[in-house]
């Protein structure tokens, strides 16, 4: 079947990117499998994991619920935007430092959400951190380490 | 730090140690935070396709006919396959002389649960492969279908299978793996497809000894693994060479490589499982799968790569949940709690295939058996087929079922008879040291000190019936084995020396988030006084790597890094003995650190190991230094011990936690929040301090959302709930205060005193729980979860009585 097909322009991690795409694709599968940036994972579908999670224009967003036409002329940062230079991110240091891990798959998920929160609001309680995490499902860790990790960069900001 | 109780004993200090008993960070953090990690779901081949599964929408019914042309005609597909591809191969977890294999890859005749594959399409890509499967035309006649176990085993019962005849010739996967018995045929009897019973002691007497009996009935349902990463697998088949390259999300590599080549008839030797990341297991990725089979024959009828992923609902419907046990008990005991007798009786609905049942029937008990003293014990079970999905093995694999009810009922004998829980439990364990009923030993038992470490910590004394109206608190015990003799397979080893004095380790393992790939490569640095990056890890890849069937039942640590510390301890003697030939030293003058052998009494005296790999090389014709090691649980025992019957070795060591949680009931709404949970673990000795509190606190959470929020829901045999909409796990914000506390007992025979860490505390979370929401009602509520309308119930029930 012929699918209509539409131009897209996004920036993805830096990258200007200009493509066609079929407009039913997602901001998901723009990434996965056409740009190869497959840091973003899909555990549910149903907009309720997080493991999908993504920055489009400083909010996070749940890239397999949203198309990827609607990051049209927008900004979107991938986990794998998250180090610079070789340097990784603060976040990316103390999800190490403190095991905040176990499997990984929703952990890219997590540090987007984790980013995008900090640089809105760098002074958050625990409270607050656990309820604005409250999108990113983990099954490994019991949360508590990567909640403690995102305190630990918080408190540094 | 762990260690150093340890440490003390055995007269030498935890400080000594350099690179174990740290919680150094773990080796896949650089890969896992950046997005690089490759998981199965990640994997992508030249030339890939898609591949998509048709599964059944009715519980039980004839398959009358399947029309696939149409499908087979949609530009695009490469490959439609029905049961007619398929017909007669069978497969399954449990495939023994007295149980035959009873899955098919593809319903053949009729189908017998809802999600159950019926044809399978490969396309070129995921849109094409989903228009394929709807344009499959399948006919069924329904038949009338049973979902309820006790009405299942009932004369007249639907037959949800009919005599299970092997095919002529076909050996059983325990014939394959060296037991000298015939498969025989099975005749499920009022759909009766596994019977355990077990007794020691004589349990009339000890109820007639007792002085006061109790008998509860307990129901926990199914709960989804709900591993983050669905199930996937990538295979690819190369005509030309006949060799299939297989990437899964999984468990032990040597079971899915077993199954492949037994259902597509291939050598195992033309078959490589590769390494990839695995997002969560938790028990849910060991056991065969229809679909890995199928991705296979589809990339073998296509002779392309093909890659299927299951879609979350597909996981919830067709790739197995959690075993569901009705469990009866009724236990005598003396007025100062002395227990004299158990009997428990298991009911569990199976599903429309065996699963893992038979073997939970039987875990459940012999899990339990290394807690309590009890004299006299009879403890049977029936796994039961019904029209509903598959069972499996998840996270203590039946320990936890029966820890629920069992320790909830502890808390209700304790009441009865005005005992503390606390010293009900102390008075009625096991000794260190003892012998149980099916010959294991115990060892190590570090159980007296966890509960009594976790009750302190967490000041049971104070809070135990002196907490406000709205607050409970509650203690549980669990225990777990590690690895077992079951298995008549090895965790192996080799450890290469490098040119430059570090070493790399191959081992089978596979990293699916308990941290395996670092504490075996501490163990191993610790061994041969390197650093832990001194050791490069080629794991996980049956090709790469030497046989390793460990990656379950616990075993990762007591058995297959005990593998690992062998294979550096034959490195480390080989190079004590070269390095003694170098200097003219005696090899027990010596000590290996630091990428050097010094002599103890002269450390100016040295010679690098990198010296000492070239010297041998030249001077012992070309040997290149490499160790190798291997390790099996109950290794002095050939047989295989009796599920059924409960008889025979099973493991060299247990692992235990005792658990206190406290919890507040909203009394308006019933609504419980779990304030915090105390958990103290024996593991033996924690070789990463940081990945052993992950595996607690990882329990922790699950065990709440067993206790509190988790239940597949069932109508007519259909889930109501396939989803993570609908399915509610615990999130960031129900997490409670978690404190670890190490009460480890020194485990002679594992690696450093190691044991298992993984498994152990998720049954004691869940009782520990619920014992204390029952504390803050007063109720005694005992079934799973405890959602909000039952702790409700309970309330008004206690207000009006």
């Amino acid at each position: 079947m012929e699918v209509a097909k539409k131009i897209l322009k996004v920036t993805v991690n830096g990258e200007h990117y200009e493509l066609s795409i079929k407009a039913k694709t997602t901001l998901l599968e723009l990434l996965r499998n056409h740009l190869g940036l497959t840091g973003a994972k899909m555990a549910c579908i149903s907009n309720s994991c997080g493991a999908c999670t993504v920055i489009l224009d400083g909010m996070a967003v749940k890239a397999c619920s949203i198309l990827a036409l609607q990051a049209n002329g927008k900004e979107v940062i991938t986990v794998e935007g998250l180090a610079k230079d070789g340097d990784l991110h603060p976040l990316q240091k103390a999800f190490i430092d403190h095991g905040a891990f176990q499997c990984g798959f929703c952990t890219p998920g997590k540090l987007m959400s984790a980013k995008a929160m900090l640089d809105e609001n760098p002074h958050l309680t625990e409270e607050e951190v656990r309820r604005d995490m409250e999108g990113n499902l983990c099954r490994c860790t019991g949360y508590k380490k990567y909640i403690a990790a995102i305190m630990d960069v918080a408190q540094k900001l | 730090m762990k260690g150093v109780k340890v440490a003390e004993y055995y007269g030498f200090k935890a400080e000594e140690y350099s690179v174990i008993g740290k919680g150094l960070p773990r080796r896949d953090g650089p890969a896992k935070v950046t997005g690089q990690a490759v998981y199965t779901f990640d994997v992508t081949l030249p030339g890939m396709l898609h591949g998509k599964i048709l599964r059944s929408p009715y519980p039980h019914a004839r398959i009358v006919s399947i029309d696939t042309s149409d499908a087979e005609k949609l530009p695009g597909v490469k490959a439609v396959i029905t049961g007619k591809d398929t017909w007669g191969i069978r497969f399954g977890f449990v495939d023994t002389p007295r149980y035959p294999a009873d899955q098919s890859v593809l319903a053949e005749e009729k189908v017998r649960y809802v999600g159950e594959s019926v044809a399978a399409v490969a396309a070129i890509d995921e849109d094409t492969a989903d228009e394929a499967l709807d344009l499959i035309a399948v006919e069924y006649d329904p038949l009338s279908a049973v979902f309820d176990p006790e009405e299942a085993m009932k004369e007249g019962a639907p037959e949800v299978h009919g005599e299970q005849i092997p095919a002529a010739g076909r050996t059983c996967a325990w014939e394959d793996w060296g037991v000298a018995r015939k498969a025989r045929s099975y005749k499920p009897v009022n759909n009766i497809g596994a019977t355990v019973m077990i007794s020691y002691g004589d349990i009339e007497k000890g109820f007639a000894e007792s002085d006061y009996t109790r008998e509860d009935r307990f129901v926990i349902p199914s709960t989804s693994h709900a591993a983050m990463e669905p199930h996937c697998a990538v295979a690819s088949y190369d005509p030309f060479t006949g060799h299939l390259d297989f990437w899964c999300s999984r468990m032990d590599m040597e079971q899915k490589r077993y199954w492949l080549s037994k259902t597509l008839g291939m050598p195992i030797s033309k078959i490589r499982i590769h390494k990839s990341y695995v997002g969560g297991a938790f028990g849910g990725k060991a056991a065969p799968f229809d679909f890995e089979i199928l991705a296979a024959f589809l990339s073998r009828k296509t002779g392309r790569p093909t890659k299927i992923v299951l879609a979350r609902d597909e996981v919830f419907t067709s790739s197995n949940n959690s075993v569901r046990f009705d469990v009866t008990v009724r236990k005598g005991v003396k007025k100062d709690g002395t227990i004299m007798a158990q009997h428990v009786k298991l009911i569990s609905d199976m599903g429309a295939y065996r699963g893992s049942a038979p073997v939970a029937l039987y875990l459940a008990h012999s899990m339990r058996d290394a807690i309590y003293d009890i004299p006299n014990l009879l403890h049977e079970g029936v796994g039961v087929y019904t029209n509903k999905s598959i069972t499996q093995s998840k996270r203590g694999h039946g320990s936890p079922q029966l820890s629920f009810a069992l320790e909830m009922q502890m808390d209700w004998i304790a009441k009865d008879l005005g005992i503390d829980p606390v010293e009900l439990r102390l008075k009625n364990l096991r000794k260190k040291g003892e012998v149980l009923p099916n010959g294991d030993r115990l060892d190590s038992y570090g159980l007296p000190d966890c509960i009594k470490k976790a009750a302190e910590s967490a000041g049971w004394r104070k809070k135990k019936g002196k907490s406000r109206p709205d607050r409970g608190i509650g203690i549980a015990v669990g225990g777990m084995f590690n690895g077992s003799g079951y298995w008549p397979f090895t965790g192996s080893a080799i450890v290469k020396m490098n040119h430059d004095g570090t070493v790399t380790l191959y081992n089978g393992q596979i990293e699916f988030g308990q941290g395996v790939d670092t504490s075996m490569c501490q163990v191993v640095a610790e061994e041969l006084g390197l650093q832990a990056e001194d050791v490069n890890l080629v794991s996980a890849d049956t090709e790469l790597c030497p046989t390793d069937f460990t990656n379950w039942l616990s075993a990762g640590t007591f058995v297959s890094t005990k593998a690992c510390l062998r294979a550096a301890r034959d490195v480390k003697e080989q190079l004590l003995k070269i390095a003694a030939e170098i200097m003219e030293a005696n090899v027990e003058d010596l000590e290996a650190e630091n990428r050097r052998v010094y002599i103890k009494t002269d450390p100016e005296k040295s010679v690098a190991y990198d010296e000492i790999l070239r010297y041998n090389i030249q001077k012992h014709g070309g040997d290149p230094i490499m160790g190798k090691g291997f390790a099996k649980p109950v290794p002095e025992v050939e047989f295989y011990p009796s599920l059924s019957k409960g008889t025979g070795r099973w493991t060299d060591a247990y692992s235990f936690t005792a658990v206190v949680a406290e919890v507040e009931v909203d009394r308006e709404t019933g609504r419980v929040r779990v304030l915090k949970l105390t958990i103290a673990d024996d593991c033996g000795f924690e070789i990463n301090p940081l990945i052993c509190q992950g595996q607690l606190e990882g329990q922790g959470v699950m065990g709440m959302g067993d206790a509190l929020f988790e239940e597949i829901i069932f109508e007519e045999g259909r889930q109501l709930n396939p989803t993570f909409v609908d399915y509610d796990l615990p999130r960031a914000f129900d997490v409670p205060e978690m404190v670890t506390i190490d009460a480890s007992d020194y485990e002679p025979k594992g690696p450093f005193g190691a044991k298992e860490i993984g498994e152990c505390a998720r049954g004691a979370v869940i009782a520990a729980i619920v014992n204390a929401v029952n504390d803050a009602v007063g109720g005694k509520i005992g079934s799973l979860p405890l959602h909000p309308e039952k702790i409700f119930k309970a309330l008004r029930e206690k207000e009006t009585a």
